[in-house]
């Protein structure tokens, strides 16, 4: 009691004397945390925004996502003609939903790889006293809203441009919230995933979360549905919560559509018994799998920072 | 004794006479600058083992996306050939635009053009020797792609003029990175933007160079992409070539006329990269402005 009644007058007497206290330091509490996301958010929308000509962001944000639509519907066009229109809905939604797993994958890697290769300050951020994850998911949280407005300008030309049969009236909105709260979730976790690699890797890593996108690409019902892929890869999407993000987006979108999951002879109906799952199968499965790679990216993270602090990457340059 | 090497292989009376080089001297020390600036994306194959993941399997898994795109759409085997093709080219572009276009603007931020620019060389060697030893990372990349989805996918090549596919090829790269070479001052002129321009010189590009389907089916677009895109003319003659009993004329010039096209591009993308080589040197130098970074 005679020890700690001491101590806090020693903390007193050195913050009346002006000194830098590091026990005073508020690094848990709510507050705190918010303002450091809201501070990382403001910064990374700065850097993605603030340089250049608004029109012209807008083109550079909307052109890539749409130009991968547009690659899509010219398959379709050349092979199926008026046969694989019927595919265009799929095929759009699935190409613009994807604009946010890019953008949320390589959003938090790449300021990773930003603020370490171009502007050194990784370093002064890592030993600030923020939450070291709380500023990078603030600095991705940017890149997602790029993503998520390339995704809405793609539907909108899709319905708009390419003929696209949508009746807002059928959309299933409970269950659009459910799965697009549920996803962006397992993305930003994909997110932190790539941010994990990163740490690791060299300056060269800019294009890795784009090439671990395009690999998930395959196996998640984005532009073609699962029954196509073997059975092993079919598993493998099962247990993606992408998947599931994926199909509970187009059954609320397009009820009673084409889906990617389930269809004759697909893993699915056989192991459910049923040709393509309800709501509230795509629901739980989405939230399992979902806190599947949550905790496991969680975990990665854990273990790349540590080997990072203890092999000296956090102030790394490096160059080809 | 007098020291013989590539910097001092002739007694001189005077340091002004030590600089006065002789041809010799400066062909070789461009070509020491071409291999050095090479040794590092040439030695970092081995040195960085993510490489193996990111470079090779994850996108020969992004190809196959495609490919069972065109397997769930029953399309002809030929149109397997075209992803498989168009995914192994997708490595020289990749690299064209981040390691050559963007590359003048990230050795800036790193400090390094100003060493470039200092240095007693061309700077068209560096260029020549990134665009060498980027060659020979992608080709890595490229050759994987290429032979594990043609075993996996069953792809069927019907070569019928294996010399005309083979100069095509070379000529494809050569232009490829010429196009970089000259990017690569256009970018580091445009400085924070290069970034998203890298980004718009990927999807945007693939569609109008008709990365898994026939240029020729875009029409006027397709027939621009042909005559200003060298990643859109080399892909249509060498699937013209390796697919000859494909799916029929789709609107586009005969191989050897491509082949026309993709020598005049070599030439013309070169110049131009020298040309704006040069004036950027001689902005570095006047104006002192060009190699701060943060700009």
């Amino acid at each position: 009691m005679t020890a700690t009644s001491s101590m806090t007058a020693a903390a007193k007497a050195r913050e009346n004397a002006g000194r830098f206290d590091p026990s005073r330091v508020p690094d848990t509490d709510t507050g705190h945390l918010w303002r450091s996301f809201l501070t990382a958010a403001r910064l990374g929308w700065l850097m993605e925004a603030n340089w250049t000509d608004p029109v012209l962001f807008f083109i550079y944000s909307v052109a890539k996502p749409l130009a991968s639509t547009f690659i899509l519907v010219f398959m379709l066009e050349v092979i199926g003609g008026a046969a694989g229109r019927d595919f265009r809905g799929f095929v759009v939604l699935g190409s613009a939903l994807w604009a946010f797993v890019i953008s949320g994958m390589s959003g938090l890697a790449q300021s990773i790889l930003e603020d370490r290769e171009r502007y050194r300050m990784l370093k002064y951020l890592y030993v600030s006293p923020s939450d070291f994850i709380v500023v990078l998911l603030g600095r991705g949280v940017a890149r997602i809203g790029v993503g998520a407005m390339g995704a809405l300008i793609t539907l909108i030309v899709g319905i708009v441009v390419l003929g696209i049969r949508f009746d807002i009236g059928a959309v299933d909105w409970p269950l659009l919230v459910v799965v697009m709260i549920g996803g962006l979730a397992s993305i930003v976790a994909f997110g932190i995933v790539m941010a994990a690699v990163c740490m690791q890797t060299r300056q060269e890593a800019w294009s890795y979360p784009e090439a671990a996108a395009g690999a998930l690409f395959l196996v998640v019902g984005a532009v073609f549905p699962l029954s196509v892929l073997p059975a092993a890869a079919q598993v493998l999407g099962l247990l993606n919560p992408l998947t599931w993000w994926l199909g509970g987006a187009r059954q609320a979108l397009f009820p009673g559509g084409q889906t990617s999951i389930g269809g004759p002879g697909s893993v699915f109906a056989e192991v459910f018994g049923h040709d393509r799952p309800t709501s509230g199968e795509i629901v739980v499965a989405l939230l399992l799998t979902g806190a599947l790679v949550t905790l496991a990216s969680s975990l990665i993270f854990r273990v790349s920072d540590r080997r990072a602090k203890e092999q000296g990457l956090i102030d790394r340059t490096t160059g080809t | 004794m007098a020291e013989t090497s590539l910097y001092v292989h002739r007694a001189t009376r005077s340091p002004a006479e030590a600089a006065n080089w002789d041809r010799r001297q400066v062909i070789l020390n461009n070509l020491r600058s071409v291999a050095g600036r090479a040794y590092p994306r040439v030695r970092g194959i081995s040195r960085e083992k993510s490489w193996l993941a990111f470079e090779i399997l994850l996108p020969f898994l992004s190809t196959s996306a495609f490919v069972f795109v065109y397997r769930a759409l029953k399309a002809p085997p030929e149109y397997i050939g075209f992803v498989v093709l168009g995914g192994a080219m997708t490595a020289f572009w990749l690299n064209v635009v981040w390691m050559m276009a963007a590359q003048l603007y990230w050795d800036k931020d790193q400090g390094n053009l100003e060493l470039f620019f200092a240095a007693p060389m061309d700077v068209m060697s560096v260029l020549f020797g990134m665009a060498i030893g980027g060659l020979v990372m992608s080709s890595t990349r490229a050759a994987a792609v290429l032979l594990i989805a043609t075993v996996l996918y069953g792809v069927q090549f019907a070569v019928s003029q294996w010399f005309l596919l083979l100069l095509v090829f070379f000529l494809t790269l050569s232009a490829l990175y010429g196009m970089g070479m000259a990017l690569s001052s256009l970018f580091l002129m445009w400085g924070r933007e290069a970034w998203h321009l890298t980004q718009l010189m990927v999807e945007p590009v693939y569609f109008i160079s008709g990365l898994n389907f026939p240029v020729g089916r875009l029409g006027m677009i397709g027939a621009l992409a042909i005559a200003t895109i060298p990643l859109a003319v080399g892909l249509d003659a060498m699937r013209q070539l390796a697919f000859a009993t494909g799916p029929g004329p789709t609107g586009t010039p005969p191989p050897a006329v491509e082949a026309l096209i993709l020598v005049v591009m070599t030439v013309v993308f070169i110049w131009v990269a020298r040309l704006m080589l040069r004036s950027l040197e001689r902005r570095a130098r006047q104006e002192g402005r060009l190699s701060a970074r943060g700009r």
